[in-house]
């Protein structure tokens, strides 16, 4: 492995991504325009049926939950940066593939991991205002104060969030690549995660199978750590019971991941499959 | 290792699968057919700085000879060196050593420029900014893009993407180039362009060792010092041009264009004595245009009773010219059929 090589690698697959995120003011403006009406369907599928009071209680006395709104802020931010690696880096070597690029790229000498890695931070990073953005609009809408107790926490829980989802784009990726429907694959993906990991409801809430499935989920354990941090006061101490099981899965996802992508490269290789498009 | 690229017995099969047939057929595996023998026992030796040319039509085999030289395929048989390097074993060594160039549109980012293009390629084969953007300039300079290297790559012409193709195969300067169909596609001017820049810059100025794919015979004449010609996956000619065209010196070789050339024409005319062989392929469908090649051992007397024979058939003649055996000629010769077949 060349240091320098990768270093270079991923820095040229951030900047070329993030140019061409920036290229095209349409998708810029459905970046902005998306989370708005996310975040109104988490909050009101709850107002709906009862006052913010009456929810605060619910969820305090049952979960121990304090704010209500800001449990459905930190879900969504999470689920946003999510989906995001899903159609950003899972469905990135698909989409190589269809512009043709694909082979441009498998004929350099640098580390297909970085280069999903380098995609997997860009889409991070394009999708980066949402964390403010959403805070703000909630804030300015809802009213919520953070109740932050350490803010070392809370850095740690962000970045081990944003690494195990960089995981899971990378993970999805090699997965995607075997096939022509990384679009509708990312579809399927979007529906049961935001279900099972407690995106707008505790996964406490769920019934016993289903609560199984979700603490398969690193997005389960990176909204729960950030909840803790974010508006429950939560210190580092706190917690280990969420990242403990987000780094083990974190390195599984990038383990397989990165397998699964030279044992797919190798049988492309093989019968020529990676071009046949 | 003296050769830049060298193949021993290189052979790649691809598998192939039957359709499914019957009631419940989406229940059936598709049937597994015999492979297909895409390169088969390609043996190849190439010294460094020549220009050599791998000439067959389209499928014959040169596009997979060039990704197995690549790393983007894995042979099933045979080995192949580049640059002395293990294209198996020591493949990030093989592509640190080559640029390829395919022929087409695609493999170039539209959204970005043609200097961002390049800077991106750059960092991927490990080349650092400070040394990468100088040589960008002067890459652009070379194929006269420097006016437009700040354009977004979708408004370029085929042209222009191409010549923007060929200096991102040599963005990170390697001694090996794999051009496969270079100037596909291109409107005339544009391919002597690049046909120009491949032969003056690129081997005789900065000594690059380069294996060129092509089924344009001029293409491969002008620029190629040795020339191996595939058909079926196989090597079954190799030589210079001229040694190429040596062999068929033999024969005389007459063009005929003609209008309502029949099947019966064509059969009386491999009869006549001293014709080796006759070969026909429409120019101008609308016009009914056909080009008519005779090889005879004899053009002074065998053109008198071809003409007889094209006028008793109702042919009517446009163009008869004699002409020297050109690699067209060599390949028909060879597998008995055109190239653009």
């Amino acid at each position: 492995m060349n240091p320098e090589l990768e270093w270079l690698t991923f820095k040229g697959v951030t900047l070329r991504h993030l140019k061409e995120f920036v290229s095209y003011r349409a998708s810029i403006l459905a970046t902005i325009i998306w989370p708005l009406p996310l975040l109104a369907l988490n909050v009101y599928q709850y107002l709906g049926l009862a006052s913010t009071s009456q929810v605060g209680q619910i969820l305090y006395s049952k979960y121990g939950i304090a704010s209500f709104s800001g449990m459905i802020i930190v879900g969504t931010i999470v689920y946003l940066l999510y989906n995001r690696m899903l159609w950003g880096t899972g469905a990135w070597l698909v989409e190589e593939r269809f512009n043709g690029t694909i082979e441009s790229l498998l004929l350099t000498p640098s580390s297909r991991l970085t280069m999903l890695l380098a995609s997997g931070f860009s889409s991070l990073v394009e999708g980066a205002w949402w964390i403010v953005g959403v805070f703000l609009l909630s804030w300015a809408i809802f009213g919520v104060q953070p109740a932050i107790g350490d803010w070392v926490a809370v850095v740690i829980a962000l970045v081990s969030t944003m690494i195990a989802l960089v995981a899971v784009g990378v993970f999805f990726a090699s997965f995607f690549v075997l096939t022509r429907i990384a679009d509708q694959l990312a579809t399927s993906l979007q529906a049961p995660v935001r279900y099972a990991s407690g995106v707008a409801f505790p996964v406490a809430a769920l019934p016993a199978i289903f609560q199984l499935f979700g603490y398969m989920l690193p997005v389960t354990y990176g909204i729960a750590a950030l909840r803790t941090t974010v508006i429950q006061h939560g210190t580092l101490v706190g917690l280990a019971t969420d990242l403990i099981p987000l780094f083990v899965l974190t390195a599984i996802l990038l383990i397989v991941g990165d397998l699964v992508l030279k044992r797919l490269e190798l049988k492309a290789k093989k019968d020529g499959s990676l071009y046949k498009i | 290792m003296t050769n830049a690229i060298e193949t021993v017995q290189l052979t790649k099969f691809f598998e192939r699968k039957g359709e499914k047939h019957g009631r419940f057929s989406w229940l059936k595996r598709k049937a597994r057919l015999k492979p297909i023998s895409a390169v088969d026992n390609v043996n190849l030796s190439i010294p460094k700085n020549s220009l050599f040319g791998l000439l067959g039509p389209n499928g014959a085999g040169k596009t997979t000879t060039i990704k197995l030289l690549a790393t983007l395929l894995l042979p099933d048989m045979g080995a192949a060196y580049v640059n002395g390097y293990n294209v198996v074993k020591e493949a990030n060594e093989v592509r640190s050593s080559i640029g390829i160039v395919t022929g087409g549109e695609r493999g170039l980012y539209w959204r970005l420029t043609g200097r961002e293009n390049l800077l991106f390629f750059a960092r991927l084969y490990g080349v650092r900014d400070d040394k990468a953007k100088p040589r960008i300039t002067e890459l652009l300079k070379l194929v006269e893009l420097e006016d437009r290297a700040d354009d977004n790559v979708e408004k370029y012409s085929r042209g222009m993407k191409q010549r923007l193709h060929l200096i991102r195969g040599l963005i990170h300067d390697p001694p090996i180039l794999l051009l496969d169909e270079p100037t596909l596609g291109l409107d005339p001017n544009s391919a002597v362009v690049i046909r120009e820049f491949i032969k003056d810059k690129l081997q005789r100025e900065q000594g690059k060792t380069i294996l060129l794919t092509t089924h344009y015979m001029e293409e491969a004449d002008q620029l190629c010092d040795q020339i191996a010609v595939i058909d079926h996956g196989r090597v079954i000619s190799s030589g210079t041009p001229s040694e190429l065209k040596s062999g068929m010196q033999k024969f005389d070789v007459l063009r005929i264009n003609a209008t309502g050339v029949s099947e019966d024409l064509i059969s009386n005319a491999r009869r006549i004595e001293g014709v080796e062989e006759v070969k026909i392929s429409v120019i101008d469908s609308v016009a009914g245009l056909t080009e008519i090649l005779v090889h005879t051992w004899n053009a002074e007397e065998t053109l008198p009773q071809l003409t007889e024979t094209m006028v008793k058939s109702g042919a009517r003649v446009r163009l008869i010219e004699q002409s020297k055996p050109s690699l067209e000629d060599v390949f028909i010769n060879l597998t008995g059929r055109r190239l653009r077949d």
